[in-house]
């Protein structure tokens, strides 16, 4: 069966990668692209921990063919630093002790990050609901409700 | 995964011509339904030897108004749909069973056409859709036709589609003034699940009496069904907790023929038929009164 | 959002500076941009990827299997099966000894053989073109059915059974019997403990409560799967990257089963994806096996259905129990009988259970019986404090039952009959100081509990408490802590990091040296670099190598002043640690700077020997943790849906060293008690297979499922652990299915005696249905 060519924007670089259709965006980005921060916690869409921001939607990206990525811009949590410095929701889940084994970290900071930009004053409910499709085993996500309040609350600028 | 020969065609004539290898070649929107059962080699078709995927057809991603009716296009995603404000506004059933579909995720990627196309029992935007009536736009290499939405449904994983055909869109037509419409489902958690049950409900009001019944139910039947004893026990009769009760016990012990599986006992799912379809008869009548 | 309380009653005058302080973790930035290296992220040259044949039945004989097939796919690396492996000391006895049966499967999702590939898509399919031919054996699953006599056997009876890892978990004096009656039965050890006279107890008690309670088979569904790589070479060396709590202990089976020397073998524990008790041991051996064969480096990642049929997870228990009380609350007699599945293999806990059922509560008079029960299912390991769930469901049930027959209140029935320092455990062991009473009251100070009667005048409504607790386990520990040029300090030390135990061991350092954080890094080494640590299990990590490091930084401090002395003119007794310096007391400015020292100590031609602090210890106490837990939900009384609107957790930890990480751990096994309680279960139909091998029909709860937390931290010092701490990973899941039960009955009084309490179970309770 023929690989094909690809080219996509990743974390603001465009890539060209060949892949074999059947791979998954997650596998690209781990295998092709040697972005290994995204995770397989489940391989069927159920942990979110794969999850990655494509033309600004967030999916889990191990359910996505690799060359239905072609041509899009896809942010990973590699991504999300800007000039070597931690992306707000990053910074608080350091401070709020919202991270424990860190597997799922790197989806729920996206899945975060993505409530965030669609809405920075969420209410306690909204974050539980932005958050749903991304499991923590660790934390019990107490403190992952208190670092995505924290991180909205500094990108509203009321820090 | 296997591999396979993809295709990414931008129009539905192209995709059309590449679904002509039959059997071997299959549709994929979002994925989500279609590349698990190909990772877990559980296909209710042969492993699929080329993939159409229709990310690229804009053509198939739109939802419009035009005259009386809705038209969505098969390649809305669940997001689309749950947040768009006609559907909000005159459809809510569709949006809430569109919201509620695995996770945020899964509904920024998996589409309507998908949801109905994988053709589960208990696929959250069938029952609405057949509560609302709606019709499906089928395309194929001998050209276009249209089906009722409950003539689509043929089993488990099985549509009316005949090789070589995809969905194309969906029509709703305008409800009737003093319509209220509303969906529901029961799972254990609060998010990512199944539906074990899934009741939609539209009622028509003249004053207190209904004038018009749907009742649908998802997760009960090999296919999404219409609760027709359920709708036979509500038509003109007053718009009372009584009516309610009598609708939602036709719905649970003749409309619903469940089984036991992994999720529910096939008793408790009938069980939870008549709590819900009640439970949703009195909030659509209030919608209704609403929509006076 | 959530109430973070600390309750720390007034010790000694000396503020501390870096231990008692919330302290960010020292592998967050590493963890929030996708750095950290997890064994699937790791490639090296020349690996080739594993992908096993896992059985399609639960009993069967193997007839024949025939591997040509997948030889001949392109891409295939090689075939391994029983016949191909290389030597190694098998004993069928223990699934930690056994690769690959030959002869006889024993559970659904037996390892039966592995393909090697490049590419593992290839590996995998192959794997589906192995071709076996089975003759299928009427499959043992009902433990209870299973310990009657004349019950079909599972398997040929056990021989030598090694009990090594449960005792990482729980370290107790141990009065379990193996099975050793001549007839080979299912059973394979029980445990019995007896006090007192149970008969007269019950005929002279005012309520006697009797039922039965099952909880079910669970995951621990840590978010990684088992992952692992190892390679081996013409050298004789084996090395081992994987996702492990117990990187020793995996060196030692290693070793055993090769006849490898231990200096020859490297275990590298990877970060580790959450464990949670179940990433000890489990395919180390199998892929270990697979590079001694091929010579060639080998990855081997578990799938999620890999890793649901064929990890190790926690047991279902059949419980019964009876006891009775007295009219003012004196819990005068109990008598219990424990099943516990262990599935196709021993592993299960069963002694944990039968003491801790009869341990939260003074009572002079015990019958407890455990049975360890084999079945053909996937044998079982530790979830978080391994069958103490199951056991404190039963127990916890019955003391709100019998307080509310009484009509006493049930928290201060639990706080008449609580366990105390000097109180014997099930097996006559005295309980040392412990801090079950203060986390009662602690709880009882909460606002979920004083407000319950406000919220349960709602309707539907009901507040529930319950007690946990675990014993902890016990090994040996050591540390190493350096001195670097500069004055900073490095502390090595050899157990895996699965709760933030490292930066702990930094604050400790930091503490004992008194110096600032950031002057303190900590490393684990792999089990050729670093001193030897038993595993990250049992919840003893900080309270044993935390111990070890405090002692390697002392040692260090000692060495600094010995080297201080002739520059100083003074005598150690009349130096201390501050600023960053070794000073004289009193007089600061006499004084030599840790970067002093470490120049003199490591430059060339320096006069001093390199500062290289050693702390090892022993333990052999117990510092067992208790917790009182209290979940206020609201049930739906016709769908049997239930929401928690809150959940406090009280945890007595001795010494709280990072408040940040206790809470953590605190608010992290309630949740997972959470999950034991509403949706967590493994389901199996008559013929032993798994139906929900997956992370959608196996419910963890979701965010959505999940209100914040309460933690109220207990302090109650332990005699040896470091500035008093005390076990604190395992006893925050043991209360939750009592708690979240108790506040079921009190919400629609329905007492449902089956968990997970699923929707359909309460309805099916209520009568409903």
């Amino acid at each position: 069966m023929p690989k094909q060519l690809i080219s996509l924007t990743i974390n603001g670089t465009p890539r060209e990668v060949t892949v074999e259709p059947s791979w998954t965006l997650l596998e690209t980005t781990r295998e092709a692209l040697n972005l290994t921060g995204p995770k397989e916690g489940c391989g069927t869409g159920d942990c979110g921990a794969c999850s990655m921001i494509v033309d600004g939607r967030l999916v889990t990206s191990c359910l996505m063919l690799a060359p239905q990525a072609n041509g899009r811009r896809v942010t990973t949590i590699e991504g999300l630093q800007t000039n070597g410095t931690l992306d707000p929701v990053q910074q608080a889940f350091i401070e709020t002790g919202g991270l424990q084994c860190g597997f799922c970290i790197p989806g729920m900071i996206m899945a975060a990050r993505d409530l965030l930009d669609r809405n920075d004053n969420p209410s306690p409910k909204e974050i539980r609901d932005g958050l749903a499709g991304n499991l923590c085993r660790c934390t019990g996500y107490t403190k992952i409700y208190e670092a995505v309040e924290l991180a909205a609350q500094r990108i509203r600028g009321g820090d | 995964m296997r591999t396979f020969e993809y295709h990414a065609p931008q129009t539905i004539d192209d995709a059309l011509r590449l679904l002509q290898a039959g059997e071997s070649a299959r549709p994929v929107a979002g994925g989500t339904d279609l590349v698990v059962q190909m990772k877990e080699r559980a296909t209710r078709f042969p492993y699929p030897e080329t993939i159409v995927s229709l990310d690229r057809v804009s053509e198939l991603r739109f939802i419009e108004t035009g005259g009386d009716a809705l038209r969505i296009g098969a390649g809305a995603t669940m997001t689309d749909v749950a947040a768009d404000s006609t559907v909000r506004a005159h459809y809510p059933a569709l949006a809430e069973g569109a919201g509620v579909v695995g996770s945020l995720q899964t509904m920024n990627m998996a589409t309507i056409g998908g949801n109905l196309c994988n053709a589960a029992p208990s696929a959250d935007t069938a029952p609405s859709l057949l509560v609302y009536g709606a019709d499906t736009v089928i395309i194929g290499p001998k050209g276009r036709r249209t089906l009722a939405i409950a003539d689509f449904f043929r089993g488990p994983g099985l549509t009316a589609l005949e090789p070589g055909e995809l969905l194309a869109e969906l029509r709703l037509s305008a409800q009737p003034a003093s319509t209220g419409s509303i969906y529901q489902r029961n799972t254990p958690r609060k998010q990512m699940d199944i539906a074990v049950v899934g009741v939609a409900v539209a009622l028509t009001l003249a004053s207190d009496t209904i004038e018009r019944a749907r009742v649908a139910l998802g997760a009960v039947a090999p296919t999404p069904v219409r609760a027709t004893a359920a709708e036979a026990a509500l038509m003109g009769q007053p718009a009372t907790e009584e009516t309610f009760a009598r609708a939602a016990e036709a719905a649970a012990t003749e409309d619903a023929s469940p089984i036991d599986d992994v999720r529910a006992s096939a008793a408790f799912r009938r069980h939870l038929v008549k709590v819900i379809t009640s439970r949703l008869l009195v909030q659509a009548a209030a919608r209704a009164k609403d929509n006076r | 959002m959530a109430r973070e309380t600390t309750i720390r009653p007034p010790t000694d005058a000396n503020g501390h500076h870096a231990v008692g302080q919330r302290v960010t973790r020292l592998e967050g930035p590493a963890k929030v941009t996708g750095r950290t290296v997890y064994a699937d992220d790791m490639k090296l040259p020349g690996m080739v990827h594993a992908k096993v044949l896992y059985a399609p039945y639960a009993h069967a004989l193997i007839k024949s299997m025939d591997t040509a097939a997948a030889e001949a796919l392109s891409g295939v690396h090689s075939v391994i099966t029983a016949m191909d492996l290389p030597e190694y000391a098998r004993n069928d006895s223990n699934r930690r000894n056994l690769i690959f049966p030959d002869k006889e499967v024993l559970f659904y999702g037996q390892p039966l053989a592995a393909v090697l590939a490049e590419d593992p898509h290839v590996a995998e399919e192959a794997v589906g073109l192995i071709d076996v031919a089975y003759e299928v054996l009427p499959a043992v699953i009902d433990p209870v059915a299973a310990i009657e006599p004349g019950s079909p056997l599972v398997r040929e009876p056990l021989g030598d059974v090694d009990r090594s890892e449960e005792r990482g978990h729980v370290s107790v004096q141990s009065e379990e019997t193996e099975q050793t009656d001549d007839r080979p039965t299912n059973i394979a050890s029980t445990a019995p403990f007896r006090r007192g006279d149970v008969d007269a107890s019950f005929a002279a008690a005012d309520v006697i409560v009797e039922n039965t309670w099952r909880s079910s088979m669970t995951h621990q569904s840590y978010i990684e799967p088992h992952s692992t790589i190892a390679s081996y070479d013409v050298s004789g060396e084996l090395n081992v990257w994987t996702s492990t709590q117990a990187p020793f202990y995996i060196r030692d089976e290693l070793a055993m089963a090769f006849g490898i020397l231990e200096n020859r073998i490297r275990v590298t524990a990877t970060e580790v994806g959450g464990g949670f008790g179940g990433k000890i041991y489990l395919h180390e051996l199998l892929t270990a096996a697979l590079a001694i064969k091929v010579q060639r480096p080998v990855k081997y990642i578990m799938s999620r259905k890999d890793d649901m049929l064929a990890a190790t997870p926690a047991p279902f228990a059949h419980i019964e129990l009876k006891t009775g009380m007295k009219k003012d609350g004196t819990l005068t007699a109990l008598q219990a009988k424990l099943i516990y599945d262990s599935g196709a293999f021993p592993g299960a806990s069963v002694l944990a259970g039968c003491i801790l059922i009869g341990g939260y509560y003074k009572c002079d008079n015990l019958d407890i019986m455990g049975y360890e029960v084999l079945t053909n299912k996937v044998s079982v390991g530790a979830l978080r404090a391994p069958a103490a769930h199951n056991a404190t469901f039963a127990i916890e049930r019955h003391m709100d039952i019998m307080a509310r027959e009484l009509g006493l209140d049930p928290l201060e029935v639990r706080l008449k009959n609580a366990v105390e320092e000097g109180d014997p455990m099930p097996n006559g062991q005295p309980y040392p100081r412990i801090g079950l009473r203060e986390c009662l009251e602690a709880a009882a100070d909460s606002r979920l509990w004083r407000d319950r009667r406000e919220i349960e005048s709602k309707s539907n409504r009901g507040v529930g408490i319950a007690v946990g607790g675990w014993l902890g386990g016990l090994q040996p520990a050591s540390a190493i802590a350096a001195l670097n040029k500069d004055g900073t300090v490095n502390i090595t030390v050899g157990s895996a990091d699965i709760t933030g135990t490292n930066t702990s061991f930094q604050q400790i350092a930091a503490e004992v040296l008194n110096l600032p954080l950031d002057r303190v890094n900590v490393t684990y080494g792999d089990t050729r670099t670093a001193p030897y640590a038993g595993m990250s299990a049992g919840s003893k990590t900080l309270y044993t190598v935390g111990r070890a490091v405090k002692l390697a930084c002392e040692d260090m401090r000692d060495q600094m002043f010995d080297l201080a002395k002739q520059r100083l003119e003074a005598e150690p007794e009349d130096m201390e640690l501050a600023n960053g310096q070794v000073q004289i007391k009193g007089a600061p400015d006499r004084a030599m700077t840790f970067a002093r020292l470490g120049y003199l100590s490591t430059n060339f031609g320096a006069p001093f020997p390199a500062v290289v602090g050693r702390g090892a210890i022993t333990a052999r106490k117990n510092a067992p943790g208790f917790t009182a837990q209290i979940a206020d939900v609201e049930v739906d009384p016709d769908t049997g849906d239930v929401t928690l609107h809150g959940f406090t957790i009280a945890q007595d930890v001795g010494f709280a060293i990072n408040p940040l990480s206790v809470e953590g751990q605190m608010q992290g096994g309630a949740s997972q008690g959470i999950g034991l309680a509403l949706w967590e279960e493994m389901l199996y139909d008559e013929e032993g297979r798994l139906l929900n091998p997956n992370l959608l029909d196996y419910r963890l709860p979701t965010s959505r499922d999940l209100p914040p937390i309460e933690t109220i931290i207990v302090e109650v010092p332990s005699e040896e652990g470091p500035f008093g701490a005390r076990i604190v990973g395992e006893p925050s899941i043991v209360a939750g299915i009592a708690a979240i039960g108790n506040a079921i009955e009190n919400a629609v009084g329905a007492r449902v005696t089956e968990s997970p309490f699923t929707p359909e179970r309460i309805v099916r309770t209520l009568g409903k249905l």
